[in-house]
């Protein structure tokens, strides 16, 4: 009896800690990403694989590549879990894509601006597959993204 | 060597083909990394690890892809390409192509 107690008093605490802290991060997260797309909002990304309104410029386009790792919590991991079941949209990995996504893609636009660049074309964004599937016991819950773009000049228009 | 994922190089015009340029390598990161990366699990979060395996991987699957290019007398690769396979768990393949080109400025 006092083991099954004790058990349960794990799953809680962690169920809870997952909440608590995974609810923080993601807070954080969204702030900090949201902060660095307003400052970067002029910089011109697009998914075109011309080079829109490109101008020669000191430097030729380059590869800009980025990545991230994003991990699940106990908290989300067991909501999943618990869709699965019962089968539908699992809602709680969402937020995890989106902001690996949208990290990759900041990380990209910061590397091209640290090089002098102020335009991104083609960009792509690919999930990677690393920590094994899901499916493999000690699998970790987590999404990685690698972005890759190509960095140009762009003759930005007189505001 | 000028890199780019779009076919075309802006400002520049591809005069010759030298054909498929292509690195692969597979990484691990060592077990402390994945301990620490279960029980990042728990509380969520970036898993800075494995952003750095891939970053490690990524830029040698494309070292390995501009030797073959710089061999084949190339000074520009066009249309790179990134995909990766999970090998076993813990550890990134990262395959990376393109077409290795002899490019000239167009002016």
């Amino acid at each position: 009896m006092g083991e099954i107690a004790f058990q349960v008093g794990f799953f809680l605490f962690f169920i809870i800690l997952g909440y608590v802290a995974g609810t923080i991060a993601e807070r954080r997260h969204w702030a900090n990403l949201a902060e660095r797309e307003a400052s970067n909002g002029e910089f011109l990304v697009t998914q075109l694989k011309s080079f829109p309104a490109f101008v020669t410029g000191s430097t030729p386009p380059q590869l800009i590549v980025a990545e991230s790792a994003i991990g699940s919590d106990y908290f989300k991991t067991f909501l999943a879990k618990v869709r699965g079941l019962f089968g539908g949209e699992v809602r709680s990995y969402q937020s995890l894509l989106d902001r690996a996504r949208r990290e990759a893609t900041q990380r990209a636009i910061e590397q091209a601006r640290q090089l002098g660049y102020n335009a991104l074309c083609n960009l792509r964004l690919d999930s990677a597959d690393i920590g094994g599937n899901s499916k493999s016991s000690k699998g970790i819950a987590m999404v990685t993204i690698i972005a890759s773009a190509t960095a140009y000049h762009f003759h930005a228009p007189a505001s | 060597m000028i890199v780019t994922n779009t076919e075309t190089i802006a400002g520049y015009r591809i005069v010759e083909l030298r054909g498929l340029v292509q690195g692969n390598t597979v990484r691990a990161k060592h077990a402390g990394r994945d301990i620490a990366a279960g029980l990042k699990n728990l509380i969520g979060g970036e898993l800075k690890g494995y952003t750095e395996l891939l970053t490690e991987s990524r830029r040698q699957a494309l070292e390995r892809m501009l030797a073959q290019a710089q061999q084949l007398g190339a000074n520009a690769v066009v249309n790179v390409r990134f995909t990766t396979s999970a090998v076993t768990s813990g550890a990134a393949e990262l395959y990376a192509y393109g077409t290795a080109v002899v490019a000239e400025p167009s002016a």
